[in-house]
C-alpha cells in the first residue's frame, strides 16, 4: 500500500495542457486509501473515479447497465411502427412496504441535515415534480436540472434525464438519498435516525423488513413510487374531445411525436437532441454551477470547468455525438409537472408545442427527425388538447401524501444501558 | 461525490490499523518521565511536504472561517472550535453537524501540531488528515470533496491564493488541508500567549504564586500527574483508561443516542460491539484489543482553563472536578467509572488530597494558560460567476 501512495504522491496534481484535462491523482489516491481502509463498510466505492489519469473514461458499472438498458428498450422501431400508446399496465403493490415508503418520502429526517425531503423537489402540488425551471437543491448549493416527476417513474427503465441509472429505483433512491448536492445523506446516519423512531420501527416490522435499515429504505421508497402512476387521465378512460383526438393523429401523423414518444409512457426512454437551450441560470448564480461542477467532476467528464453546456447523454456515453442529447421524457401528467425540459426553459406546453412546430431549436447535432411541421393554429390547440389529455387526477389525497406530523424531537430510547443497540 | 452507502462492520481494518498504531505508542516508557518544560523548547513539527508560508498561513486561517468547507455550508470549523470558547466548544458533547450531535468533546485546537497524533483517540496522524475526516465527517462537516472543491473555484478570491501558494489553476481540496494545517501550526501558546509556567520554568520564579508553586509540587509528586501529563507539552500522547465514566446523555437524549449508534459503524465496530456498546471504546476502534477499550490519549493541560468541560466525552464541567475524580481514584461524585474497570490504569488511585490541596493542583493547572488566544474573523469572500453572459451567449452560438 505505501509502494502505491508513495507512486500516487508523485503524481499528484499534475495539468496535462495538451489534453486540457484535469488532472487530480491525489483524489484518487484518496478514494482508493478509503477504499483499502474501509471495504467493509463502503461497498461501491468509486470504480467511478472523477479525472481520472488518461483522460479515458472508467466506464462505471452503473453507467454501462444505464447504456445498455437504453438499448434494450429500444423498441424494435421500424419506420411508421411504434409501439402502442395504450394505457400503463398494472403493478403489484404490497400496502405496508408502500405506506412506509410513503412516510420515508415525505420525512426530512432523510438528508443530511434533515431540512429537505424526496418531497421538496418532487411537490405533489407540482405532480410531483418541482415547479422552478431549475430544481432547488442540498442546502448551500442550487441544482442544474428541472426536478421531473416522479409518477409512473416505477414503469420506466432509465432514469434522470441523462439516463445515467439504468438499473432500478432502489439504485435511484440511493442516487437521490446520498448525492451531496441533492440530499447528501450519510445512509449510516440515516439508518440510525430511523431506528430510534418507534412509528418506524413497527412499520419496518409489519411490512416484514424486520429491523430498519439502510437497505430496506430503499427498497421501501421504490414501493411507494409503484403507487404513483398517472390515473384517470381522458386518454385512458377514452373520453378525450373531438380536439384531443385530432391532436392524437397529429401526434401520431404529421407532427411526428410518435417516433420519439411511444409506448404506454410516451417515451421510447432513449437520448435525443432536440436543441432546447441552455439555461444560462446554470452557470450565472454560483450555487448552481458548484453543483454542475461536483456533478461533472464526480461523472469524470472532461474539461469539467469549462463546460458552458449541459452535457446530458454525453455523461454516459463520452461520445461527443451524444453531446446535448437527453432522455425523451414520459409525456403523462404535463398538466401539473411546467416547466418543461430537462432545465426548465419551455415555461407552457402552448411553448413546447411552438418549439417543435419550428423544428425544434438550435444545435449542429440536432436530431433529424425534427423538421418544422408548419401546423395551423388549430392544429396547434389540438395537439394540446392531447397532451392535457394525458394528465389524471392529481395524487394529493392521503393516499399518496403522507399527512401525519413527524416528531420534533427523537424520542430517548429507555433503559438504553440494559437494551441491544 | 456519494455518501457512504452500505453498512458492513469491520473485520479487516483491524489489520490495517494495528501497523499504525504500533509505530505511536509508548514514547514515555523508557528513560524515566520527562520533566516540564517551557513550551518554547519545542519546535512546532513542520512536516517536509507543506513547508509554512505566511500567504499558506493567511489561506488557512480563511478557509478555517469559511462554512463552505463543509455539506450545507453552515458549519466550518470554526463553528466547534470557536475562538471565543477556547477553539472549542463549552458542552460536554461538541455541537454536531446541523440535524446531529457529535458524540465527544471538541478539542482545542491550540497546540494540537505538536501531538503526533490528533483526536481523542489519536485516530489521525496529522493535521491534514485530521483536516480532512474533520470536514467529511458525518456528524462533523458532512461534506463530500467534490462539492467543496467546486466551490472554491466559484470564489475568486480563493482561486487567486491557491494559484499563488500552490500554484494549481483551481484549488485542490487535498490543498485546502494542507493551508488549514499551516493555520493550525501557527495557532499555539508560544510567544505572547505564553503560560506563567513556562516563565517560571524559564527562570521567573514570580510568574507562579505561592499555591501554585504547591501545586506544581503535588502535580510532580503525592498526586503523580506528572506520570502522564509531562514534558513540554504537558502530555506523554500515550493511550490510557482513566477511569472516565459514559455521559449520561446516552440514556436520555434521542440524538446523542443516534449518533453513539453511527459512530460503532463508523469506527469499524463489530457486529457484536455494535449491539453492546454503551461507551466510547477509544482507543479499542483502532488497535481492536479488548485491554485498549476505554484509553484515550492523555490531552495537553495547555491551555485548559480556556476548555471547558473536560475529558473526551466533556463528563467533567470544571478543573475541580476533575481534580475530585482523581483524588477518589478515577470516579464521579456518584462513584460512577469507567465500564472497562479490567482495563484502568493502575497509577489512578484515591490520592487523599485535602481541600487546600486540592486547590493548589488547580490553580497551578491554571498557570499553564496564558492570555486567551482571540482572533477578528476574517470575512469571506464571496462567490463570482466563472462566465459572462456573453460567453455563455457565444457558447450557445456555437452549439
Ligand atoms: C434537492 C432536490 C431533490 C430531492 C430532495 C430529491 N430529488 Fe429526485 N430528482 C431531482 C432532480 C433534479 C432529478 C433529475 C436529476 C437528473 O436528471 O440529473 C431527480 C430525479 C429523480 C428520479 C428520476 C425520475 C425519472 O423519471 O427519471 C426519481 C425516481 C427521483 N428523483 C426520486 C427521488 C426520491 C425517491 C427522493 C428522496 C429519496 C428524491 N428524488 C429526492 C431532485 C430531487
Ligand atoms: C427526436 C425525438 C423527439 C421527437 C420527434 C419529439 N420529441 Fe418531444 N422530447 C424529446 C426529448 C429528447 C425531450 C427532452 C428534451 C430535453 O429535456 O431537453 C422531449 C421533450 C418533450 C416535452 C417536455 C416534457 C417534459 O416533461 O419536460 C414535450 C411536452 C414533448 N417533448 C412533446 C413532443 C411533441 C408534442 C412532439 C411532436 C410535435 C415531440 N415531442 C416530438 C424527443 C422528441
Ligand atoms: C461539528 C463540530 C466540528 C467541526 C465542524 C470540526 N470539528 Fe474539529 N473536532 C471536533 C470534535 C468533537 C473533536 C474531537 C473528535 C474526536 O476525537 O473524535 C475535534 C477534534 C479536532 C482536532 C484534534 C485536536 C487534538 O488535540 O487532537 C483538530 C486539530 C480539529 N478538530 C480541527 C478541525 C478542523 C481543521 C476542522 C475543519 C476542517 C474541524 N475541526 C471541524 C468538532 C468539530
Ligand atoms: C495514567 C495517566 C494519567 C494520570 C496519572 C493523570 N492523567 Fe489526567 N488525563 C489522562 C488521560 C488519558 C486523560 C483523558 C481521559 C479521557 O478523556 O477519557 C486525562 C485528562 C485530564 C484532564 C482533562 C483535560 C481536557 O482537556 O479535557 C485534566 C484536567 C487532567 N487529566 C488532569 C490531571 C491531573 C490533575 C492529574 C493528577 C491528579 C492527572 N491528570 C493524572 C491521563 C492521566
Amino acid at each position: 500500500m505505501r509502494a502505491i501512495n508513495n507512486w500516487l504522491e508523485k503524481c499528484t496534481n499534475k495539468y496535462d495542457q495538451s489534453a486540457g484535462i484535469y488532472i487530480n491523482f491525489l483524489r484518487t489516491e484518496v478514494l482508493f486509501k478509503e477504499f483499502l481502509k474501509s471495504r467493509n463498510t463502503k461497498t461501491k466505492v468509486k470504480t467511478e473515479l472523477g479525472g481520472n489519469p488518461m483522460g479515458v473514461r472508467v466506464v462505471t458499472g452503473r453507467s454501462i447497465l444505464a447504456a445498455i438498458m437504453g438499448l434494450g428498450v429500444a423498441f424494435s422501431a421500424q419506420a411508421g411502427k411504434y409501439p402502442d400508446i395504450g394505457p400503463l399496465p398494472q403493478l403489484k403493490i404490497n400496502k405496508a412496504k408502500a405506506e412506509l415508503g410513503k412516510r420515508l418520502f415525505f420525512d426530512k429526517r432523510l438528508s443530511g441535515d434533515a431540512a429537505i425531503s424526496c418531497a421538496t423537489c418532487h411537490d405533489p402540488k407540482s405532480g410531483y415534480a418541482h415547479p422552478d425551471a431549475l430544481s432547488p437543491g442540498y442546502p448551500g448549493n442550487g441544482h442544474f436540472r428541472n426536478a421531473q416527476t416522479v409518477v409512473n417513474a416505477a414503469h420506466k427503465k432509465v432514469w434522470n434525464h441523462d439516463g445515467r441509472i439504468g438499473t432500478n429505483l432502489n439504485d435511484m433512491t440511493r442516487e437521490m438519498l446520498t448525492e451531496d448536492y441533492i440530499m447528501n445523506m450519510d445512509m449510516r446516519i440515516m439508518q440510525e435516525r430511523v431506528k430510534q423512531d418507534p412509528v418506524y420501527v413497527k412499520m419496518f416490522k409489519d411490512a416484514g423488513y424486520g429491523e430498519p435499515s439502510n437497505g430496506s429504505v430503499r427498497k421501501a421508497i421504490p414501493e411507494y413510487l409503484q403507487t404513483l402512476t398517472s390515473r384517470n387521465s381522458l386518454f385512458d378512460k377514452g373520453k378525450m374531445s373531438a380536439s384531443a383526438k385530432k391532436g392524437m393523429a397529429l401526434f401520431k401523423g404529421k407532427g411526428g411525436c410518435i417516433q420519439c414518444h411511444n409506448g404506454p409512457l410516451l417515451t421510447d426512454q432513449k437520448a435525443h437532441n432536440t436543441g432546447v437551450a441552455e439555461n444560462f441560470d446554470i452557470f450565472l448564480d454560483p450555487n448552481n454551477h458548484q453543483a454542475f461542477i461536483a456533478f461533472t467532476m464526480f461523472q469524470g467528464v472532461p474539461d469539467y470547468m469549462n463546460l458552458k453546456r449541459d452535457p446530458g447523454y454525453y455523461n454516459v456515453t463520452l461520445l461527443k455525438q451524444d453531446i446535448g442529447k437527453f432522455i425523451t421524457p414520459q409525456l403523462r401528467e404535463l398538466k401539473y409537472t411546467a416547466p418543461y425540459m430537462h432545465n426548465g426553459m419551455i415555461k407552457t406546453l402552448a411553448d413546447v408545442v411552438e418549439f417543435y412546430n419550428q423544428g425544434g431549436g438550435k444545435d449542429s447535432r440536432k436530431d433529424s427527425a425534427l423538421k418544422p411541421l408548419d401546423l395551423s393554429k388549430a392544429e396547434k390547440k389540438d395537439l394540446l388538447a392531447f397532451l392535457n389529455a394525458l394528465s389524471g387526477d392529481q395524487l394529493t389525497s392521503d393516499e399518496h401524501v403522507w399527512k401525519g406530523k413527524y416528531p420534533a424531537e427523537y424520542e430517548v430510547i429507555a433503559d438504553w444501558n440494559n437494551v441491544k443497540n | 461525490m456519494k455518501k457512504v452507502t452500505k453498512l458492513r462492520f469491520t473485520v479487516l481494518a483491524a489489520a490495517i490499523t494495528t501497523t499504525f498504531v504500533l509505530g505511536c505508542v509508548g514514547q514515555a516508557t523508557a528513560g524515566g518521565i520527562p520533566p516540564l518544560a517551557s513550551l518554547d523548547t519545542l519546535d512546532v513539527p513542520i512536516p517536509p511536504d507543506n513547508k509554512q508560508s505566511p500567504a499558506k498561513v493567511e489561506l488557512g486561517k480563511i478557509l478555517f472561517f469559511d462554512p463552505r468547507i463543509g455539506g450545507d455550508a453552515s458549519t466550518g470549523c470554526s463553528t466547534c472550535h470557536e475562538p471565543d470558547q477556547g477553539w472549542a466548544w463549552s458542552e460536554d458533547f461538541s455541537r454536531g453537524y446541523p440535524g446531529t450531535v457529535h458524540w465527544r468533546n471538541s478539542q482545542t485546537i491550540i497546540n494540537s501540531a505538536f501531538y503526533p497524533r490528533q483526536f481523542w483517540a489519536g485516530s489521525a496522524s496529522s493535521n491534514e488528515k485530521q483536516a480532512k475526516s474533520a470536514a467529511t465527517g458525518g456528524v462533523a462537516g458532512n461534506g463530500e470533496s467534490d462539492i467543496m472543491e467546486a466551490r472554491l473555484a466559484l470564489i475568486p478570491d480563493y482561486v487567486t491564493r491557491f494559484k499563488d501558494v500552490f500554484g494549481t489553476e483551481w484549488p485542490l481540496i487535498t490543498d485546502v488541508w494542507l493551508a488549514i494545517s499551516a493555520f493550525e501550526r501557527t495557532m499555539n501558546t508560544l510567544g505572547k500567549h505564553e503560560a506563567p509556567l513556562d516563565k517560571y520554568l524559564k527562570g521567573d520564579k514570580s510568574a507562579l504564586n505561592e499555591q501554585q508553586i504547591k501545586g506544581k509540587a503535588l502535580f510532580e509528586g503525592k498526586a503523580g500527574c506528572i506520570q502522564c501529563h509531562n514534558g513540554a507539552l504537558v502530555t506523554d500522547s500515550d493511550y490510557h483508561n482513566i477511569g472516565v465514566p459514559p455521559n449520561k446523555r446516552w440514556e436520555e437524549d434521542g440524538l446523542a443516542q443516534i449518533t453513539f449508534r453511527f459512530e460503532q459503524y463508523a469506527k469499524g465496530q463489530t457486529q457484536e460491539g455494535y449491539r453492546k456498546a454503551k461507551s466510547d471504546w477509544g482507543f479499542y476502534y483502532r488497535s481492536k484489543n479488548k485491554w485498549d477499550r476505554g484509553k484515550f490519549r492523555t490531552p495537553s493541560l495547555r491551555y485548559a482553563a480556556y476548555t471547558a468541560p473536560y475529558m473526551h466525552n466533556g463528563v467533567f464541567m470544571s478543573l475541580e472536578e476533575v481534580v475530585d475524580f482523581y483524588n477518589v481514584g478515577g470516579k464521579d461524585e456518584e462513584g460512577r467509572t469507567t465500564l472497562f474497570p479490567e482495563n484502568m490504569d493502575k497509577r489512578i488511585k484515591p490520592l487523599g488530597l485535602n481541600d487546600d490541596e486540592k486547590e493548589a493542583l488547580v490553580a497551578f493547572i491554571e498557570s499553564m494558560s496564558g492570555p486567551e488566544i482571540t482572533m477578528k474573523k476574517p470575512t469571506m469572500p464571496p462567490y463570482a460567476p466563472l462566465f459572462t453572459k456573453a460567453q455563455l451567449q457565444a457558447a450557445q452560438e456555437a452549439k
